[in-house]
């Protein structure tokens, strides 16, 4: 989409508050063309020494009367523009937001976490500000066409000799244009890896701390600050070049009307109102033509924006970012409430030549087959780096599959990421990601049935924790979760997976969340009395004893499948892996 | 306390030089500036009087070249200024990281990582505006102020009184706007940096909230908290705006007023029509500088905001107290903890939350104890207080006879190795990343760590060995991949004292094995704790220790432990042994206590 149809649906999405802004801000921008016109006359008056002194007062009078309306027409026109401006921005944050954490299909984000967090900031603001140099430009536009019109009018020749030299600055504007973008390109890339640094140090600060490496941090981020610096500063000097040579041109075309004017001025074929007129609008109409080199500039910064923006989103359909939606900025609030979803609940699931490689490397997961039927308990193991994780992420469609087909109860499952998720299949990841709530809150996720959470609270051994926590379920988890131990993070993650009530539970290697008793205490309950069907990653005794099904993995690929004792014959990579702990357990005997 | 003016100094004081230079053109713009009316004002009178009109040329020539030196001026400043707020603040920001990264995991734990981008990154460049345009700008609208109040009181006293009322009060008007916006605009601050946090906490959770069907819910919270932002962001929006709308009126009411003034002069014949401009010419003047402060203040307040959250910020302090004990050099440290007791909520209502209830015990120098213990036994926070994360509540620990409260927390943390179970990556190579960017780290140590670790074939197999790029998460790099780098982060200390947490969690066994012999080599000579789930991981250790809810349940030399019937580890074993499978020891501590 161009930067064009974004602005245009952008200012469709409001258009009555769009255009009542544009309105204001237009009469706003005009009124000063009435000071000049009222101050030349009063000076004309003063230097024709007319009889009637009382023509200047009343001309006194009417300028300010112009300036109390213009005081009252910012008034109205702030409120109006600070509510669509914020507006604008909270609608943009949504719509990218709601994409990434709704939309169908697969969502890696292409960056760090905080440089995806400049997407909603950054360029919001970018894009937001152009709504702004839309609302403005009319009004300009105006007083620019009749500011120079009226110019021309008191003296053709002057006008035009005057007016040139500023057209050809905003000629000048668009051909740096690129550069600037340059400049600026350049140097928010400098910002994103200073904001980066500090994003990925602070989440990682405890690792910081023990390791004793503050300093070389700082000095890390010190050396980005300097290429910062650095590409700020040739931006500053561009664009205050370019400034400079905009003023400086109204001087130039000041004193040229000096010049120009000397003559006429004694032959009284130029009045000093009139001089007075040229000094008061030069100024302004300069303005305006710088203004209108920037919006030029500007666009393509939106461009750039957009750009961005469309990156992150991946697979976004054109005009998701400005696509209409309730934004509750106002009003009354609505409650939360759930959502059932009909699911179809489980029979099969199969997987045909599943792939998926990681983007610039050859590390994935190739022809990947696997099936499973209702009750079954399937554990996938391999050694570290084998794809297990992958497996489990490209089936949910976490990551988008390269090609194969999943399908559930035989019907081929269109978009494995929107489909797999309850009351399909739930999922607790190797790291589960809490967020600054109470537990509770990271639990439930929203859902309100509240009689699941002691079930899924049990489930996950969670007992204990609740009573050794300042608050229990109340207790605030901090950023990630961090107040909470690594075991009892991993179990709150359990315990959230427990809580969807899904057909097909998926665990990606739970040996560090759970002890072997409760991970045993677990697959039992579930086994016996709930009916569930689980897909785990494990390389726990128990779990490949137990399970109906082991997936053998080894650099990508499933090259064994079966049960233990038979894999156990037939694999010598599935020895090699389950010796690895028998050698250890005879030490011990 | 932390004064502007101090402020100032310390961040102005290294570049005296550029700011003296700025100065220098500062002045020469002003002056400028002030007496090119005075040339307008003598066209004028020239242009419309009856004299000999031969000077007109001259005076407009005049003109363009001094506005023309002006410009060149305002483009040196402006540069110079953006170099000393560029060079300042950057000091400022490693400043802050610097002593943000100091404070204690009680302050870490509260913040999101997107809330301390905000406050290094997004409140410091608030305050490079009052470096690079403040102090510049409104230090030269001051200079312009005072320069045309003079030249107004040389060309008539009347108008020169009236004006330097009229700024008078427009100055009132500007300090008393002033204090009531700072900290409605604050609040936006606080809530701006709240929402960026919410987005950076659930775009790292994208793969829990998608798979877990939880987006709707995510974004119904969103609009929740973008809510709070708006109406704050409202507030603060319309308090600020009438800063405009009062100067707005002044300066009309002060047009108005120069004019009447001028026009009731001449038409008593006192000034020539010339002079009537020059006094409408010098109010215009007046409106840019007062209008620079205006618009300055804007900023300014915005600066005051994020000064006074950067001056919270370096007003923080750690409750753990640096000492100056370094530890004895030596290969391994004995450790001694003497009744120590802890609560993460150091005192109030849950003081009594006690999460290690009176622990005392000494592990040799050399010597490896196996720390065993259910989830929330103590056995995490334990570890915590070793490295002086936080701080015991009541009680005393040694290392090497060195008390902790009085060691040099670098000097200690150099001493300690830890490998916890999730490992964090930066943007950078595998090289930074095992050293931190620190430079003095030669290549070769890193691969003579590698060798000694045995996975130097695992990092000749990445694409760029050392310089191989990572990125964050989804870079390829599996979560035990990341536990090799830890181990090499940990190797490169040469630490008196290793601290396993659950090293092998999430290896598979043929990795795990590996590593199990690197860590048997890197215990060698050091005193080591290892924080075990399984029997098999404690095999290694010469003495053991059972921690249940923060209470010492056992702890003693594992053979006499194994040989004593009565033992814990001893019960341990005999469970495991009538077990068909897997030894866990959580679960055979589960049995023995039932």
């Amino acid at each position: 989409m161009t930067t064009g149809q974004y602005m245009r649906q952008l200012i469709a999405w409001r258009r009555a508050e769009f255009f009542t802004n544009v309105v204001v801000w237009g009469v706003f921008h005009m009124i000063p063309l009435s000071y000049g016109l009222l101050v030349k006359a009063i000076f004309d008056s003063l230097s024709h020494r007319t009889p009637a002194g009382w023509n200047a007062w009343t001309l006194l009078a009417v300028l300010a009367g112009a300036y109390a309306s213009r005081q009252a027409t910012f008034f109205v026109g702030f409120q109006l523009f600070s509510r669509y401006y914020l507006s604008v921005q909270a609608f943009l944050r949504r719509n990218l937001l709601d994409h990434l954490m709704r939309a169908r299909g697969s969502r890696v984000i292409p960056e760090s976490p905080a440089e995806a967090v400049s997407r909603f900031r950054d360029d919001v603001n970018d894009i937001a500000d152009y709504a702004e140099t839309w609302i403005d430009l009319s009004g300009f536009a105006l007083y620019g066409v009749t500011g120079i019109g009226i110019l021309l009018s008191v003296n053709p020749v002057i006008g035009a000799i005057v007016c040139a030299p500023l057209l050809i600055t905003t000629l000048m504007m668009r051909t740096l244009s690129s550069t600037i973008r340059l400049y600026r390109r350049r140097m928010r890339e400098a910002t994103a890896r200073v904001v980066d640094a500090i994003g990925e140090t602070f989440a990682a600060v405890q690792a910081v701390k023990v390791a004793g490496q503050e300093d070389s941090m700082t000095a890390h981020l010190a050396d980005l600050g300097v290429e910062r610096r650095q590409r700020a500063l040739a931006d500053v000097l561009l664009t205050e070049i370019i400034r400079s040579v905009n003023n400086g041109l109204v001087n130039v075309g000041i004193g040229l009307v000096m010049v120009l004017a000397a003559s006429k001025l004694r032959t009284g074929g130029f009045t000093v109102g009139d001089l007075v007129l040229f000094i008061q609008l030069l100024p302004r109409i300069t303005n305006v033509l710088t203004f209108s080199g920037d919006v030029i500039a500007q666009h393509r910064r939106v461009k750039v924006s957009t750009d961005r923006m469309e990156h992150l989103l991946v697979d976004a359909p054109p005009g998701k970012i400005v696509e209409p939606s309730p934004l509750g900025l106002t009003g009354p609030i609505d409650e939360y409430w759930p959502e059932t979803r009909d699911g179809q609940p489980l029979e099969t699931l199969e997987v045909h030549d599943l792939n998926y490689v990681y983007p610039g490397s050859n590390a994935g997961i190739r022809d990947i087959r696997l099936r499973l039927r209702r009750g079954e308990f399937v554990v996938i193991t391999g050694r570290i780096g084998a794809g297990k994780t992958t497996l489990l992420r490209s089936l949910q469609g976490l990551l988008p599959r390269n090609s194969g087909e999943i399908r559930w109860n035989g019907r081929p499952v269109e978009d494995p990421g929107s489909f797999f998720t309850p009351p399909h299949s739930s999922y607790t990841a190797q790291v589960p990601r809490l967020f600054s709530e109470t537990l509770r809150e990271n639990v439930l996720f929203g859902e309100t049935a509240d009689d699941r959470l002691p079930q899924a609270m049990e489930l996950a051994a969670m007992g204990p924790d609740l009573a050794a926590l300042e608050n229990g379920l109340d207790t605030l988890v901090g950023t990630r979760g961090v107040k909470l131990s690594g075991g009892q993070l991993q179990r709150a993650g359990a315990a959230r997976m427990f809580a969807r009530g899904a057909d097909l539970l998926i665990f990606d290697d739970l040996s560090s969340a759970l002890d072997v008793a409760t991970e045993r205490q677990l697959w039992e309950s579930l086994l016996r009395d709930r009916d569930a069907t689980c897909l785990v990653v494990s390389h726990r005794r128990i779990a490949l004893q137990r399970a109906s099904q082991i997936l053998l993995m080894h650099q990508g690929r499933i090259v064994a499948q079966g049960k233990l004792n038979a894999l156990l014959e037939s694999s010598s990579e599935m020895r090699h892996l389950w010796e690895a702990e028998e050698d250890e357990e005879e030490g011990r005997a | 306390m932390f004064s502007y003016s101090q402020f100032v100094a310390r961040y102005l004081f290294p570049h005296a030089k550029k700011v003296g230079l700025l100065s220098v053109c500062l002045f020469g713009s002003v002056g400028l500036q002030l007496y090119i009316p005075q040339i307008v004002r003598r066209f004028i009178d020239l242009a419309s009087g009856s004299g000999p009109a031969a000077g007109l040329s001259g005076l407009a020539f005049t003109f363009l070249g001094l506005a023309l030196a002006n410009q060149g001026l305002s483009v040196a400043s402006t540069f110079l200024s953006a170099d000393i707020g560029w060079s300042a603040t950057n000091m400022l920001r490693a400043d802050l990281f610097r002593h943000a990264l100091g404070l204690d995991m009680a302050y870490q734990k509260d913040r999101t990582p997107g809330e301390m981008i905000e406050r290094i990154d997004g409140d410091v460049s608030s305050v490079a505006n009052l470096f690079s345009q403040f102090l510049v700008r409104v230090s030269g609208a001051l200079l312009m102020t005072v320069g045309v109040l003079t030249l107004l009181w040389r060309e008539d006293w009347h108008v020169g009184a009236v004006m330097t009322i009229f700024t008078a009060a427009a100055a009132r008007v500007l300090h008393w706007r002033r204090s009531i916006a700072v900290g409605p605009t604050r609040d936006e601050r606080e809530a701006s940096a709240q929402l960026f946090g919410f987005i950076e906490e659930r775009l790292t959770g994208i793969d829990d909230i998608r798979a877990n069907g939880a987006g709707r819910y995510v974004m119904h919270r969103f609009l929740e908290v973008q809510r709070g932002w708006f109406t704050l962001a409202l507030r603060a929006w319309w308090l600020r705006s009438t800063i405009w709308l009062s100067m707005g009126t002044l300066f009309a009411t002060g047009y108005v007023l120069t004019l009447s003034l001028g026009v009731g002069l001449y038409l008593r014949g006192a000034i020539t029509i010339g002079t009537v401009y020059l006094f409408f010419n010098y109010m215009a003047m007046l409106e840019a500088p007062l209008d620079q402060i205006t618009n300055q203040l804007q900023e300014f307040q915005r600066a005051a905001a994020g000064i006074r959250r950067v001056r919270e910020l370096l007003e923080a302090r750690r409750t753990v107290i640096d000492g100056d004990r370094p530890l004895p050099a030596g290969a391994a440290h004995s450790i001694e903890f003497d009744r120590v007791r802890f609560s993460y909520a150091a005192e109030g209502a849950h003081a009594g939350n006690e999460v290690l209830k009176g622990i005392s015990f000494r592990l040799e120098a050399g010597e490896t104890l196996g720390l065993i213990g259910r989830t929330g036994s103590g056995k995490t926070t334990l570890v915590r207080l070793l490295f002086r994360l936080y701080d015991a509540t009541r009680g005393c620990i040694r290392v090497d006879g060195v008390d902790l409260q009085q060691s040099r927390i670098d000097a200690l943390r150099q001493r300690i190795g830890l490998v916890t179970q999730d490992v964090q990556l930066f943007h950078g190579t595998v090289r930074d990343n095992v050293t931190f960017f620190n430079r003095e780290i030669t290549d070769d140590r890193i691969h003579a760590v590698i060798e000694q670790l045995g996975i130097s074939s695992w990092v000749k197999g990445l694409r760029q060995g050392l310089d191989t790029p990572l990125e964050a998460a989804g870079s390829g790099l599996s979560a035990g991949e990341s536990q090799l780098l830890a181990f090499v982060r940990v190797f490169l200390k040469d630490p008196g004292l290793v601290i396993l947490d659950e090293p092998s969690s999430r290896l598979d066994p043929a990795t795990e094995r590996l590593l199990g012999r690197a860590v048997n080599r890197l215990l060698e000579g050091r005193t080591g704790i290892i924080i075990a789930h399984r029997l098999e991981t404690v095999e290694r250790v010469d003495k053991i220790m059972v921690l249940a809810d923060g209470h010492i349940v056992e702890f003693g030399p594992r053979a006499e432990l194994a040989t004593n019937a009565a033992s814990w580890y001893s019960g341990l074993l005999r469970i495991s042994a009538n077990q068909e499978a897997d030894s866990g020891l959580d679960e055979h501590l589960e049995r023995l206590s039932e």
